[in-house]
């Protein structure tokens, strides 16, 4: 434990807000809540560190309590901490292993995406599943993609590159994120559509996942050589003064503050403001007068949910003003709290009821609004209240992609054409 | 990220802050909040205390706070009462409308004091009262039946209903009685007990065992749990269930009352269109002379550069941590702003005395503008105004003046903010 | 314990005092077929026992100015870590010497170490900080001696219940208001209730009087002068645990220059100031200014970290002749013989001594007791244990109720009380609940201290089981607990009283270090308190 870290737990005045905050003690008798796991366990650790009560795995990671505490105490990061402890310790199950490494199942699911998409539909199979592995058969799985965001920008390279050579603005790597990457590659896209309209260069390499469902499901030796490899990689590009951008608040949160918070390791680079979420970047070209107004109308009614981990951020919702410049397109705000999804807790048998209890509140308001589109910046948060509504979800980055004209990734896919200009896309968006 | 054009920009999402930012928005004004954390009105009674007891004698509850007010700042020119007395009724009658717009009404006792029991069986004086906690005549009961839940480790009945009696005069004939029931077992957080409370089958479940201990004439009392969201109808409804009085009763947090409060205002201020940022905390402001022309915020992963014409500070006391303090000296973190504090002991020697910790009344001095001033009284900054338990000179843990002051100083400073009398 | 219906009892010996040293000769007396009462004006350890910094001396600190003190300490040390293994953590302590000592100290005192049987083990000052990134790195020297921590509580507990099993009798809140003689000899004592104010009498051959800093008081009641200097030493209490061993200044003893880990706090201290009055206990904020400076040579950023709280016991020194005070007085004991000294028979005193040696101290004066009354019987505390280990078996019960943190603490306090407090928590999952959330008190834990027949306050829980003395210092139990009293017969008096006092008590402590986040705390405090529940005004 580092000094900060000590000082840390000093602040915690034990006022129980976090508690109140919580969105599964408040729907669960399984966790006692942040407080408890958090800063009172922690003064117990540093006797010994295994004062891990076995509740810790019920922590879903969404950082309200960090959100909420009025003392700044990173209430989160100790209860990751101490899931890293017990796991370490106890061992964990072969699903949690397997659920953990989202890059390995991208890509074990790339030998047959329809194979696997036509299994996680299957009932019986899915029945199966639950009685052997502990994945609940209720909760709607991520479709796999056809083909990786990786794939697919290969194919549609040859219309990014001649981009690249009027490109007016300072060049940026894509963080794209495993969701991204292998659940929809069209959000990425419309990201690429986006910046390229904009004149911008964007450098797509190759980049790992961030390391969260590892931290999460208490991997954190594991998730701690993650961390090293992405920051090498990243220091590669911030000397050779790239930006890079994120489109998932989740990825920019374990980048910007998980590296540091539960493995000391970081770079200027990521502290500063090199990592940047898409829409931080784009407010600022807008400050400076230089994003591509040119918006087609898009008269629409959209739900906006804010994921917990952009609220973590503490930076505000960069999405709002960017969406607020679309013409004939309504946003209005869910403000429900958290959908309770959790990267892949709502996936296990028996926390499912807890994630589904959590989520009750935006389900509830999806339907009472009578909203039929909702964007949030999080594909966890879209797969849950999709699950939870049937309403149609996208990452609001879709949404500009869209305004400017671009359609919707499926399509080109399908005509195995490049990315063209298209009308009334959101007749075919359900 | 750049949050620029802002009519007025605030700081702290506590009661005052929060009416501020309702007050401005309201008169059209855009407004921001930005706070560290949770409004430390979570862990309020959610009531809104004025004043508690006669100025001359602190044992009797006054019956006129509005007039002991008055009074108050007759003699005393440093209480934040003192700076917002033009405001303070249009203050209370503006709280009343925000939240029973916004399904969480508040009633008032015609300008008296209620007086409304504790966990404790203390009764505290307070000026308005939510619905759910707003207890008519319990003097007057033919019986009291405290109700309280097995899964809920933070209320005793017993200790209810066995002081009840030695702090209030109750009618001579009235029954008091305690009783446990339970809402299927295991521990919960009291959250999450009113998170199960609003399932209607839990809800008819605790009726059917409180309803068989209760007569006629009876009320009955109950934990702050009644419903977790800020229009929950778990109060009315047991009411109705157990044709009787149902009421909450206030607790130690966490407990729902306040946390309502913070919503109610929370859910009011999104639907005028407020930004509200919570998780940031305010590092350093940009002055330029005497004015403020931008504050900066760090949030976990991003900071905000904000400007705006008009600032509030509405970050708190020692608790909310608008104040800071090291061995023998206290601090404004954010403008580093003089404190006015007490220059011999920080505290009594009696924990409960009844005068009150000379350290609960250090804060900000104003003007009646509310901006801070030196020790000579001259404006520091010239568009800042002070708010809530920030300011200096009142006590609110003997005085019962914390929500009250609150209100009154957030909505005035809203009001000034929206009407640019702050050059 | 239940005042009995008759107003006078008869026993052979009486005790006086519920520190260690009274307990300890309680227990030897019981254990060699004594008869025995021991009373106590307040509640037990609740005086100097309980007010140090719970270090379990190897000897090393006064190796140099007091080698017998010292080789007694090494042997007490190995006796308590043999008898008392629930409550003696063996962590070691570690002598540090900074740039500004001494440097010609440390070979003193590694020789005056190993003449008494201590050798102190030199280690790499680099790898010590490296693992201790709190401690200043230009620590020139370091040594490793086998200093541990002792929970002083506890092992005032464990003599009173060992001693009870041996049929031994402690009687609290009873102030001894008279000492009665008859022809020259003691013949019983006058007791008053400090809760109830009655009265009750004591025949008895024998007083042994073990008040600590009162000793003066109550040897005056029997007409011969005890005395004593009364030093008052400060400690303070840090949030967490800043070390996980014992740290000592490598130089001569002095103010500041011992912190001891201990459970989730860290103590440190202490200072050394003459006060007049026995319960001259209250810390003051300038003694926790000085103490932190000097604390921050060994730990640089002591200033940064938060203190909970700060207390202050009064060490009875003794002084035959003229007047000396603090430190440079022996902490060595001595055992007054009245019969000898002023001719008053059947009435001994017992004066100085430290925690360390409270086990050789009783077994002194009982071997004298046992001469005066012609009895036999070895004394066997070095032999027997105070509590028997809890088995694995039954911790890992435990563990699946409490967690472990929570079981491996309630263990160590209940020691054989533990099962029956596991199998009740296994039968009611209500026992389970954590009243105090900070330092992990269960329910059931809290039923057991209640309805031990020791407790009549809050105070007395909280003693026997670090309820109230974490993090929020009362501020959420205190009304938990309250809520359980109802069912806890001994608990007379009304709510308000009960709490308040127990508020109080952690108020003097917490006012000399208000500020930082402890100033914060203590406004949430209030607020609860307060502002929500009108405390100050309750009837």
């Amino acid at each position: 434990m580092s000094c900060a870290d000590e000082l840390m737990l000093d602040s915690c005045i034990k006022c129980s807000i976090c508690v109140a905050h919580c969105p599964v003690a408040r729907v669960s008798d399984q966790f006692a809540g942040p407080k408890q796991n958090g800063p009172d366990l922690e003064r117990f650790r540093l006797e010994g560190p295994d004062a891990v009560s076995s509740q810790a795995v019920y922590c879903t990671n969404c950082k309200n309590c960090d959100v909420a505490c009025p003392s700044g105490v990173s209430v989160s990061a100790m209860i990751s901490r101490a899931k890293g402890e017990l796991v370490a310790r106890q061992g964990a199950a072969l699903r949690d292993r397997l659920m953990a490494r989202t890059e390995l199942l991208g890509r074990a699911n790339r030998i047959s995406p329809a194979l696997v998409n036509w299994c996680t539909k299957s009932k019986p199979l899915r029945r199966l599943g639950e009685k052997i592995f502990g994945i609940s058969a209720e909760m709607t799985l991520p479709r796999y993609a056809e083909k990786t965001f990786y794939d697919l920008y290969a194919l549609k390279n040859q219309f990014f590159k001649e981009n690249l050579f009027g490109a007016k603005h300072a060049a940026v790597v894509y963080f794209p994120g495993c969701y991204v990457i292998y659940n929809r590659p069209e959000a990425g896209l419309a990201l690429m559509d986006v910046l390229v309209r904009n004149g911008v260069r964007v450098l797509v390499d190759r980049l790992d996942c961030c390391g969260l469902p590892l931290i999460s499901n208490g991997f954190l030796t594991e998730a701690r050589k993650c961390a090293q490899k992405n920051i090498q990689q990243l220091e590669g590009y911030f000397v050779r003064g790239y930006q890079v951008i994120t489109s998932c608040p989740s990825c920019k949160l374990v980048l910007k503050r998980e590296y540091k918070e539960l493995f000391g390791l970081g770079s200027a680079g990521l502290s500063g403001d090199q990592v940047v979420d898409i829409f931080e970047y784009l407010q600022t070209m807008v400050r400076r007068g230089k994003l591509d107004r040119g918006f087609n109308p898009l008269p629409m009614r959209v739900g906006y949910h804010q994921p917990c981990h952009l609220k973590a951020g503490g930076y505000g919702v960069p999405s709002k003003e960017l969406m607020g410049l679309i013409p004939g397109l309504r946003v209005e705000d869910l403000d429900s709290g958290c959908c309770g999804l959790s990267g892949n807790y709502g996936f296990k048998r028996e926390k499912y009821a807890n994630s589904m209890a959590i989520g009750r509140e935006v389900f509830r308001t999806v339907k009472e609004m009578g909203i039929k589109h909702v964007v949030t910046e999080c594909g966890i948060c879209q797969l849950q209240i999709n699950h939870g509504t049937g309403a149609a979800v996208y990452h609001p980055v879709e949404l500009l992609a869209k305004a400017y004209g671009y359609c919707g990734y499926s399509r080109a896919q399908n005509s195995g054409i490049q990315s063209r200009r298209c009308e009334n896309v959101f007749e075919n968006g359900k | 990220m750049i949050l620029d054009g802002f009519d007025v920009a605030i700081i702290g999402a506590g009661l005052s802050g929060l009416t501020a930012a309702a007050k401005a928005a309201e008169e059209g004004k855009k407004v921001l909040v930005v706070a560290k954390g949770a409004g430390v009105v979570e862990l309020s009674s959610g009531c809104i205390d004025l004043w508690g007891y006669c100025l001359d004698r602190p044992h009797q509850v006054c019956r006129r706070p509005l007039d002991e007010i008055a009074s108050l700042v007759a003699v005393n020119p440093d209480h934040p009462y003192a700076k917002v007395w033009d405001v303070l009724e249009e203050s209370l009658d503006f709280f009343l409308r925000v939240c029973s717009e916004n399904d969480c009404p508040y009633l008032e006792k015609r300008g008296g004091n209620w007086l409304l029991p504790t966990a404790l069986g203390t009764v505290r004086p307070t000026y308005l009262a939510p619905a759910t906690m707003a207890v008519e005549s319990l003097e007057l009961a033919k019986g009291i039946l405290v109700v309280g839940f097995r899964e809920l480790k933070d209320f005793y009945p017993e200790v209810l209903a066995a002081n009840l009696k030695r702090n209030l005069e109750l009618n001579p004939g009235c029954r008091l009685s305690a009783a446990m029931v339970s809402v299927g077992g295991g521990e919960l957080t009291p959250n999450a007990l009113a998170n199960r409370l609003e399932q209607p089958e839990v809800l008819t479940g605790v009726i059917s065992q409180v309803k068989p201990l209760l007569s006629p004439g009876y009320l009955a009392l109950f934990p702050p749990v009644l419903g977790e969201r800020r229009n929950a109808r778990v109060a009315g409804d047991l009411a109705e269930g157990l044709e009787c009085p149902a009421y909450e009763v206030a607790n130690i947090p966490p407990a729902l009352p306040g946390q309502r409060l913070y919503r109610t205002l929370l859910h009011h201020l999104k639907n005028l269109g407020v930004e509200v940022i919570i998780g940031s905390q305010v590092t350093g402001a940009d002055i330029s002379g005497r004015r403020c022309l931008g504050i900066t915020a760090a949030g976990a992963t991003g900071t905000l550069k904000i400007s705006a014409r008009t600032f509030v500070l509405a970050t708190g006391s020692f608790l909310g941590g608008g104040l800071e303090a090291g061995p023998g000296r206290v601090y404004e973190p954010v403008f580093n702003l003089p404190v006015t504090a007490a220059r011999g002991e920080w505290s009594e020697k009696d924990f409960l005395c009844l005068g009150g910790h000379p350290f609960s009344r250090f804060g900000i001095a104003v003007n009646e503008r509310l901006q801070p001033l030196d020790g000579r009284g001259r404006v520091l900054v010239e568009n800042l105004m002070v708010t809530g338990a920030s300011l200096a000179g009142c006590d609110y843990t003997v005085e019962k003046c914390g929500n009250g002051v609150a209100v009154a100083t957030g909505y005035k400073a809203g009001k000034l903010a929206a009407g640019e009398v702050v050059r | 314990m239940v005042w009995m219906d008759m107003n006078t009892d008869s026993v052979q010996v009486v005790v006086i005092g519920g520190g260690v040293t009274g307990t300890g000769i309680l227990r030897d007396l019981a254990m060699r077929g004594i008869p025995a009462v021991l009373v106590e004006q307040g509640g037990l350890a609740n005086g100097t026992s309980s007010r140090f910094h719970g270090l379990l001396h190897s000897g090393a600190r006064y190796a140099v100015v007091d080698r017998e003190a010292a080789r007694e300490c090494l042997k007490e040390n190995r006796i308590l870590q043999r008898i008392a293994p629930n409550w003696v953590e063996p962590t070691g302590g570690i002598f540090v010497q900074l740039p500004g000592d001494d440097p010609d100290y440390a070979g003193r005192w590694v020789a005056a170490c190993k003449e008494v049987g201590i050798i102190p083990e030199e280690i790499d000052v680099r790898e010590l900080t490296k693992s201790n990134p709190a401690l200043n790195s230009s620590i020139t020297r370091a040594f490793k001696v086998p200093d541990g921590t002792v929970d002083g509580y506890q092992v005032i507990w464990g003599n009173v219940n060992s001693a009870r099993r041996y049929g031994a009798r402690v009687l609290t809140y009873s102030r001894v208001t008279a000492i009665h003689q008859s022809n020259g000899s003691v013949a019983g004592v006058e007791l008053t209730s400090t809760l109830t104010g009655e009265k009750k009498l004591i025949e008895c051959q024998m007083v042994i009087n073990a008040a600590g800093p009162w000793a003066k008081e109550v040897a005056a009641m029997a007409g011969v002068e005890v005395n004593v200097a009364r030093d008052k030493g400060t400690l303070i209490t840090f949030n967490h645990r800043l070390t996980n061993q014992v740290l000592n200044r490598l130089r001569p003893p002095g103010d500041g220059d011992i912190f001891v880990p201990h459970g989730t706090v860290t103590i440190f201290g202490t200072t050394s100031a003459y006060v007049g009055e026995p319960d001259h206990t209250r810390p003051e904020f300038r003694e926790v200014l000085d103490l932190v400076k000097i604390g921050s040579e060994v730990i640089p950023d002591l200033e940064k970290y938060r203190l909970i709280r700060a207390f202050a016991g009064v060490r009875p020194l003794y002084q035959s002749g003229t007047a000396a005070c603090g430190r440079s007085l022996s902490r060595y004991f001595t055992i007054l013989d009245h019969q000898q000294l002023d001719g008053l028979a059947g009435f001994i005193s017992i004066v100085g001594g430290k925690f360390t040696t409270f086990r050789l101290m009783a077994e002194k004066t009982v071997d004298l007791v046992a001469r005066r009354l012609g009895v036999n019987a070895p004394c066997r505390t070095a032999w027997e244990l105070l509590a028997d280990p809890v088995p694995e078996s039954l911790l890992r019960r435990g563990r699946k109720i409490f967690g472990s943190p929570g079981a491996q603490k309630a263990a160590k306090r209940l020691g054989d009380g533990f099962a029956g407090l596991v199998r009740q928590a296994e039968e009611d999952p209500q026992k389970r609940r954590v009243i105090c959330e900070c330092e992990l008190v269960s329910l059931g834990e809290i039923e057991h201290a209640a309805l031990s027949g020791d407790c009549f306050t809050l105070g007395d829980v909280r003693r026997k089981t670090r309820m109230g003395m974490g993090t929020c210092q009362g501020a959420f139990c205190g009304c938990r607990a309250l809520g359980m009293l109802n069912n806890y017969p001994g608990f007379a008096g009304n709510y308000r009283m009960h709490l308040a006092d127990y508020l109080q008590e952690r108020w003097k402590g917490i006012r000399p270090v208000l500020w930082g986040h402890q100033l914060r705390e203590a406004q949430l405090s209030l607020g609860v308190y307060c502002a929500l529940l009108c405390l100050e005004r309750m009837k």
